[in-house]
């Protein structure tokens, strides 16, 4: 290349092929991270990826929606005078598919990033790490939260047209709706948290599993002989160390409809729902920390 | 037909630092809380936690885990084709890793349960539940390897088949038993120790198990005789 005269009165016109600029305004970080918990929302579901990834959410979905459905079946056909399942306790039921689609689909939302390493090209725009660890986990427990509520929606739709009490209906519906809401941000963190870390997703599923279903069917185990054994306290506090079993707790203590092998009362209630916050809180402490780091590498 | 080569491979893939806790986790999980509950309670309650806990889920999870860290990563990052484009029969592919995920699932599924079985007592109904155990386990890694080859959803897929199929459908319905690898080995176990269930018929039990894992470890090799590489989906 020659040498190029010190032109001040040209300077630059070479660059500016004519493209128009953009003056509109910008969104900033809201934004960004509103469109990444939609997306992230829309992917937990498969929808937006490909037809096969819509398989195994939906597949589950419909599973637990098929008990709903036969319950309102029974309901309307025999006139029952009320639902042989409280809201909280059809979750509590059906917490074999609600762990699945929590284990099967954490991994879409979390290990995916990090092992194409797409986190750095997340992690260019203005958004920051501890708000791309935050979206996503918003995400998926809304995406856990609607899986709970949609068959928990049903009972109630059938219920309400089966003509039941409306007020002991609504009663239910919001106990456990408060309940699944809990739940869903302690699923979220824990598969969450596990799949950040573990990035081949069979053992992220696995670990997944270990914690939500091996480990809840342990603590169960436990506490049904604790309390064989009237051993009630002992029975309470091994509560504390699964997320399923914090979930019938506090639904006990709350009068939801779901029993435990011993009744949760006096300061265990507020243990329990401490101890679900504090869970909730490690989680979202250790999936920033996760997430700070690989975006710093 | 056994490939040493590939055999190691797999096994050092199933002992990377990671998978080899998680893999230990289960069998020690299952011991400490059988001898737990065995020194804090009288009766039968200790045993009980195998077919509720140990057998139904602990020995199919370890299998899974065993059989989708033999082929699953591999599967997963692309590596395979340097594998397949090896002159090796991939019958040996398949056999060489199923023994590898068959003696992982033996030592850390089928092991622990007869140490817990006879902590909580009853040796003879120790080795009955062993035996279920083994053939369960043969069984379970062979359908999981078959399942690996063919689909990245392997684990969920696997899963899926143990706790809705056999567990939640399975305590539903009775008839589930004929389809029921867990039950199967129970069966087999059952002639030899009268306390354990006895659902199907012996030689449909053994003929079955016997079916599956021919078929299962034949079946990967057959997948991966026709193996085509596809992006994440």
């Amino acid at each position: 290349m020659s040498e190029s005269a010190p032109d001040l009165g040209r300077s630059g016109v070479i660059h500016d092929l004519g493209y128009r600029h953009y003056s509109g305004v910008r969104e900033g970080t809201p934004a960004i991270a509103r469109t990444l918990f939609v997306t992230g929302l829309r992917h937990a579901y498969g929808l937006g990826r490909s037809g096969k990834s819509k398989v195994m959410p939906f597949l589950l979905l419909g599973m637990s929606l098929l008990p709903a459905a036969i319950v309102v079946g029974v309901v309307v056909l025999t006139g029952l005078g009320d639902l042989p399942v409280s809201y909280a306790d059809y979750t509590n039921q059906t917490q074999l598919l609600v762990s699945l689609f929590a284990a099967a689909q954490a991994p879409v939302l979390f290990s995916r990033d990090l092992r194409h390493r797409s986190i750095v090209l997340y992690l260019a725009r203005p958004l920051s790490a501890p708000m791309f660890a935050l979206m996503r986990w918003l995400s998926l427990s809304l995406a856990l939260l609607l899986f709970m509520l949609v068959p928990t929606l049903v009972l109630f739709l059938g219920a309400l047209l089966a003509e039941l009490d409306t007020g002991d209906q609504v009663a239910g519906l919001l106990k456990a709706l408060v309940l699944q809401v809990l739940l869903a941000t302690l699923v979220a963190g824990i598969t969450g948290l596990i799949s950040s870390v573990s990035l081949r997703r069979g053992f992220a599923v696995v670990g997944s599993v270990m914690v939500l279903i091996v480990l809840t069917g342990v603590v169960s185990v436990v506490q049904n002989i604790a309390a064989f054994e009237d051993a009630d306290s002992a029975s309470v506090a091994v509560g504390l160390f699964s997320p399923w079993s914090l979930f019938a707790g506090l639904a006990d203590a709350w009068d939801a409809g779901v029993n435990t092998p011993a009744p949760v009362d006096g300061a265990w209630v507020p243990a329990y729902a401490l101890v679900a916050v504090l869970l909730v809180a490690g989680c979202l402490l250790g999936l920033v920390a996760r997430f700070r780091k690989v975006g710093s590498r | 037909m056994i490939n040493t080569t590939i055999a190691k491979l797999a096994l050092q893939a199933l002992l990377g630092r990671r998978r080899f806790f998680l893999l230990l986790a289960f069998p020690v999980l299952l011991v400490a809380l059988v001898a737990l509950v065995t020194a804090l309670t009288d009766g039968d309650a200790a045993f009980d936690i195998l077919p509720g806990l140990g057998y139904p889920l602990v020995l199919p999870l370890v299998a899974i885990l065993a059989a989708s860290s033999v082929l699953g990563p591999e599967v997963d990052d692309g590596s395979i084709v340097y594998l397949l484009s090896k002159p090796v029969s991939r019958y040996g592919v398949a056999i060489s890793k199923w023994l590898v995920a068959l003696g992982a699932t033996l030592t850390a599924g089928a092991l622990p349960i007869l140490v817990a079985s006879l902590i909580a007592g009853d040796s003879d109904r120790a080795v009955g539940m062993f035996v279920g155990a083994i053939v369960a386990g043969t069984t379970y890694s062979a359908l999981f390897l078959a399942i690996s080859a063919v689909t990245r959803h392997a684990v969920i897929a696997s899963l899926m088949f143990v706790l809705i199929w056999e567990s939640l459908l399975g305590n539903l319905f009775t008839g589930v038993a004929w389809l029921s690898i867990g039950q199967w080995g129970l069966r087999v176990g059952h002639e030899i120790s009268d306390r354990l269930p006895d659902p199907a018929n012996l030689p449909y039990a053994v003929l079955a198990a016997l079916v599956v894992t021919l078929g299962g470890v034949w079946f990967a090799g057959d997948r991966l005789r026709s193996f085509s590489l596809r992006g994440e989906d």
